[in-house]
């Protein structure tokens, strides 16, 4: 069975962050190097209809930093559709600090953050899983911000498949009727109190009798799923993916914390299988097809023969710049901050 | 103090000296109060959810508008193509094509129609000797659009262009901190990487850019004003000069300049000079009402199959509007007379995107369409 592949996360940083962290680094931060918390946010990948050729274009949804990321997460509000990421910042005050950083080291801790929140038993990981981490260097004086991005992921040994078939439509096997009670359901599962955002993880399980289906959040997995065979389990995440054949990149520390779970409760439910199979739902419809249009979540099967390591499997995440090496970012906002620039643009 | 410091103060001063349009003018001028533009962001951020209302920097909240509708967003609206990619032709000239706000299939109600033009036009990437140093040279691709999709389909991992490690055009101040060892090299499992390349291929081919935009209220014009920040593939913010690559030849550079945008302290953003908005919204206005009174007329002194679809046309068209009015305006007693009066304010913020959008032609703000 072909091994899964999941889209990497990429980031976009709007403008208007950046002003926010020259308000931070001026009034706040000042020369500490602190870490501090940072929200963002992605949502679901979408695909555009390109008029020319009427074909679909896929886009991703970026995890996107906007200007209110240094507001505490209570106050912080999901754009519409959108989920709410957690992450940590370190700002460094020269350019050699910031290239001779012990990424790894930064790495490592925040992996090890997510780890302890899989594995300690009754915790929600739902925020965990999808947290992020940004190093900066901040030329104020040039406008000229670097920045690098890392999502950690746990690397699942051995690697999760998906069946021969591949991804799927979700709406040929759920039918409308099972997509519209998921989606009604998840809006009373909001991961934060923006009433159009979206939680980023969820179970689903089939309504007895009917062709709906219930939701839960994800920590509640051995009870929801207490009676529930294996097969009508479904692992749903927001998928920031726009791709017909690789889920975005937070199914990854999903799979881990599922895992983790099944092997750690070998008490639950039913008997223990060698190999764990799940059906993974890729929701791709934070809004509601309008206009003929179908729906666009997918739904796999992915299976992965259980092991048994209790310590943390190995991370990966750093982003790759747009050449895809391993490096650091550069934001010029000269063009758009200096004001003798701005000046010479306004003649 | 340079030149454009002072229109900067001057338009300061002459925005905080004019006064709050207080009565409803906008089917008479075009300029909508600050109540209008509530109501129709209400109305759009209802129909489109992707539309949101934001607060802004509270320091610069105006106090004519709701203290969390100060101004409306949508993110992330895709670009897929330059503007100044699109040749013209004169062939294209002739390709015009009239446009319909009334349903698709009421057919012969030439009122409501409005012109759009070069609808035949195809997108010529090598056209515009602007985006060309753009485009990654792909080896074993073929030139041309239809050689690009193919060569799309048929991506592999062993495609990717060695040309594409070379540094691209701005990273040239990044400090050279690759870091090789920083991934573990057994994530090929599960290897991202064998995705790359159809994102580098449409990203890169395609240039699909993303945009932020913003709607807000111009005191002085009494109009929406829009703004823009866009992102290129990679999510950098782009320049100016890169913003106008999709703005269409007869605006960019006259009507579509940068300003500081009025609800953050330093953000500088794309905007277009609202100065005609006012008289070209006048305009599609009364065309709009023109065409969905005769409609209505229409509608009701005929059965044939051509009159159903008019009518299926001004039901959705009214009654959606009047769905999300009801409960803030007074509702008129009588159903007619709204039909008669054409086109409600609520509406103005869905035409007025239409409006835009032939400005910005390849930037999807029109998720409108449906209408």
């Amino acid at each position: 069975m072909p091994v899964v592949q999941f889209t990497p996360f990429s980031s976009t940083v709007s403008p208007a962050f950046w002003h926010a962290l020259i308000k931070v680094k001026l009034e706040v931060q000042k020369l500490s190097a602190d870490a501090l918390p940072i929200v963002a946010s992605y949502s679901a990948g979408r695909s555009i209809k390109d008029r020319e050729t009427g074909a679909d274009i896929p886009l991703n949804s970026n995890l996107s930093v906007l200007e209110d990321a240094f507001h505490p997460k209570e106050q912080t509000q999901a754009p519409p559709g959108s989920t709410i990421a957690l992450g940590q910042f370190k700002n460094f005050n020269t350019i050699e600090e910031f290239k001779e950083a012990d990424k790894q080291a930064l790495f490592n801790s925040l992996a090890e953050e997510i780890w302890t929140s899989i594995t300690t038993p009754g915790d929600d990981p739902s925020e965990a899983l999808s947290r992020f981490l940004l190093i900066t260097f901040a030329d104020l004086k040039k406008y000229k911000f670097y920045y690098w991005f890392a999502f950690p992921a746990f690397i699942a040994k051995p690697s999760w498949e998906i069946r021969e078939n591949g991804w799927a439509l979700a709406s040929t096997s759920l039918q409308a009727v099972g997509m519209e009670s998921i989606s009604e359901s998840l809006g009373s599962l909001k991961s934060s109190k923006s009433s159009k955002s979206q939680p980023s993880f969820f179970l689903a399980r089939p309504v007895a009798g009917s062709q709906t289906y219930d939701v839960a959040p994800i920590h509640t997995y051995l009870t929801f799923f207490k009676e529930i065979p294996y097969s009508q389990r479904i692992i749903g995440f927001l998928d920031p993916s726009s791709h017909p054949q690789s889920p975005g990149w937070p199914l990854r520390n999903l799979l881990s914390y599922i895992a983790h779970l099944e092997q750690s409760e070998p008490a639950n439910s039913l008997a223990h299988p060698d190999t764990l199979s799940l059906n993974v739902l890729c929701w791709r419809d934070s809004e509601l097809p309008r206009g003929g249009q179908d729906w666009k979540s997918l739904l796999g099967v992915v299976s992965h023969v259980s092991s048994a390591p209790m310590h943390r499997p190995s991370a990966v995440g750093w982003e790759r710049n747009s050449v895809g090496k391993l490096a650091p970012r550069l934001s010029d906002l000269a063009p758009m901050m200096d004001p003798s620039r701005l000046a010479e643009q306004a003649v | 103090m340079s030149l454009h410091a002072i229109q900067a103060q001057y338009w300061a001063v002459r925005d905080y000296l004019s006064p709050v349009l207080r009565e409803s003018k906008f089917k008479e001028h075009g300029r909508i109060t600050p109540e209008e533009f509530v109501a129709a962001g209400d109305f759009l951020a209802y129909k489109f959810p992707t539309w949101a209302w934001e607060t802004g920097d509270a320091a610069k909240a105006r106090d004519f508008l709701p203290p969390d509708k100060q101004y409306l967003i949508t993110r992330r609206v895709a670009c897929l193509r330059r503007a100044t990619s699109l040749a013209y032709t004169d062939a294209d000239e002739d390709a015009e094509k009239m446009l319909s706000f009334a349903e698709e299939g009421s057919a012969g109600d030439k009122e409501d129609e409005w012109v759009q033009t070069h609808s035949g036009r195809k997108a010529s990437e090598a056209a515009s000797p602007g985006i060309i140093e753009d485009i990654p040279d792909l080896d074993g691709l073929a030139e041309g659009p239809s050689g690009i999709d193919q060569g799309i389909g048929n991506l592999r991992l062993g495609d990717i262009p060695s040309t594409a490690s070379e540094a691209p055009p701005n990273l040239d101040d990044i400090p050279d901190m690759e870091e090789e060892g920083l991934e573990e090299a057994d994530d090929a499992g599960q290897a991202p990487v064998k995705i790359e390349p159809v994102q580098v291929a449409k990203g890169n081919l395609l240039q699909v850019r993303t945009y932020d935009v913003m709607i807000t209220y111009d005191k002085y014009y009494q109009t929406p004003r829009i703004w823009l920040i866009g992102f290129d593939e990679a999510g950098n913010p782009l320049t100016q000069s890169q913003v106008f690559q999709d703005v269409s030849a007869d605006h960019a550079f006259k009507t579509v300049t940068i300003e500081p945008f009025p609800h953050s302290t330093r953000l500088s953003a794309v905007s277009v000079h609202p100065c005609k908005h006012a008289s070209v919204m006048k305009k599609v206005i009364e065309r709009m009402n023109a065409g969905v009174v005769e409609q209505r007329q229409h509608a009701s002194n005929s059965s044939s199959p051509s009159g159903k679809g008019g009518e299926a046309g001004k039901k959705k068209w009214l009654g959606v509007v009047r769905k999300v009015t009801g409960g803030e305006k007074p509702q008129s007693p009588n159903n007619a007379d709204d039909d008669s009066d054409g086109m409600r304010v609520d509406f103005y913020l869905v035409v007025f995107l239409k409006f835009i959008a032939s400005i910005v032609p390849t930037i999807e703000l029109d998720s409108t369409t449906a209408f």
